[in-house]
């Protein structure tokens, strides 16, 4: 089952297990310069606000009303990340438009491992964006459905879904046992109405590079109970329509890169220790970023797209995973 | 005396193993209060802190800020607001799950629904 809690979605599964639940947030953050160079984490700038899409219905399309789930506001071209906080382990996927943002393969519920194509919590504290190559990522970057920049039309050359979909599979509860088992013996548990005049559907497209590790699964594919799982797709909606839907002012539009910087502000980078990455996609890595995709049309280049000096970086590792700033620039 | 003061530090001393900016004054810094104001409160020397000052200590610490205001003897401005809303609602539903496990309450949670994707 799953519920919003505090602008988190709480998944949980008290059938296999009372410790089996976990909750993934949606962080603000600044959108880094998309111009080939590999940055540093930036910092998360607060939780997106998240909405049951039922209690809005009325005034969201019929095609909206059918995916259930609930519903964000996004800027254009603002940038997520997705915080995972568990210490149960789950195998989670996560799809752009239904393409895995692991793989770049059309979305499938089951699990697959070869490639890997979901993520395994609480080893994986995040997700920035889309896994390029081993060790770097795009960063998640909302653009309107419709005019290509999505990694889903990119892919299909069709503009339908649009925004992010979830699903989650817990360990199997013996798998579980075992584990514990094991790791008490090493005497520590790791801390684990409807609107017409402006399209308001959205979706995710590549933006600037990042460093960030997805990890492998050294539990193996048969570690997770695949009969028990529980989905929801995240309907992304142009903040310029967000107070219009929910009669709710949109969060402000995060900081530029360019002033992050200059205040000094940090960066961050995550120590995984001898965790394994994954190799990243070669579909993903073919794809084209926003930057490249307007170049190409002749259309103008995002904002605030310079190159910046990602000074001071923090290296954060566990049990210390907190990547959120509160600073008023925030 | 509540176990508050006690627990944020027994969090924050955890942290600060794994990276220095948890000390007592950065974090205080960081939250907006005095250093020595947060080692008092530590030592429950003082009250809990206001309910603004407990959520931005829970969210610093990377705790959940109703768990940290229960342990402050306070309940958020938010749930109190829901409860004057509808004051005979909500308490009653309150009372009668009072005894009922975390699994019989979770039915009564509201969950989010699935559609056709």
């Amino acid at each position: 089952m799953i519920f919003l809690d505090h602008d988190s979605l709480a998944f949980r599964f008290p059938e296999v297990h009372e410790a089996a639940n976990f909750t993934i947030q949606f962080q603000r953050t600044l959108r880094i310069p998309d111009d080939g160079r590999d940055y540093p984490l930036p910092p998360g700038l607060g939780a997106f606000p998240l909405r049951h899409l039922d209690d809005y219905a009325k005034r969201l399309p019929e095609s909206w009303r059918e995916r259930g789930g609930v519903v964000a506001p996004m800027h254009q071209s603002e940038a997520l990340w997705i915080k995972f906080s568990s210490q149960y382990p789950f195998a989670v996927k996560v799809g752009t438009g239904m393409i895995c943002a692991i793989t770049g393969d059309h979305w499938v519920r089951p699990l697959n491992c070869d490639p890997q194509d979901y993520m395994v919590l609480p080893k994986q504290p995040w997700l920035d964006g889309y896994c390029v190559e081993k060790g770097s990522i795009r960063q998640f970057i909302a653009m309107p459905l419709g005019k290509g920049y999505t990694v889903e039309e990119q892919l299909t050359g069709a503009a339908v879904h649009g925004g992010l979909q979830l699903v989650a599979y817990p360990m199997k509860v013996e798998r579980y046992e075992a584990l514990r088992t094991k790791q008490d013996k090493l005497k520590r548990l790791p801390a684990y109405g409807i609107l017409q005049s402006v399209p308001p559907d959205m979706g995710l497209a590549p933006g600037g590079r990042m460093k960030q590790d997805i990890y492998d699964d050294s539990h193996g594919l048969d570690a997770w109970d695949q009969r028990n799982s529980s989905r929801c797709f995240v309907s992304l909606l142009n903040s310029a329509q967000w107070m219009a839907v929910t009669g709710e002012p949109p969060p402000t539009e995060p900081p530029t890169a360019q002033t992050y910087s200059a205040h000094g502000m940090p960066w961050f980078d995550y120590y995984g220790g001898d965790l394994q990455a994954i190799a990243g996609s070669e579909k993903l890595n073919g794809l084209v970023s926003v930057s490249q995709h307007a170049l190409a049309r002749g259309e103008a280049l995002l904002p605030n797209n310079e190159s910046v000096t990602s000074q001071p970086v923090i290296t954060l590792g566990k049990p210390c995973r907190v990547r959120e700033c509160t600073d008023d620039l925030a | 005396m509540t176990h508050f003061g006690p627990t944020i530090r027994e969090i924050r001393e955890q942290l600060r193993e794994g990276d220095r900016r948890y000390s007592v004054r950065q974090v205080a810094q960081r939250v907006g209060i005095e250093p020595a104001y947060l080692s008092k409160i530590e030592r429950g020397e003082v009250a809990p802190p206001s309910e603004a000052t407990t959520v931005r200590l829970a969210r610093e610490l990377g705790e959940d800020a109703d768990v940290m205001l229960a342990l402050a003897g306070k309940i958020s401005a938010d749930l109190q607001a829901i409860i004057r809303k509808r004051p005979r609602l909500f308490a009653d539903l309150i009372r009668q799950l009072k005894e009922a496990p975390d699994e019989a309450v979770l039915r009564v949670v509201r969950e989010v629904r699935d559609g056709n994707w």
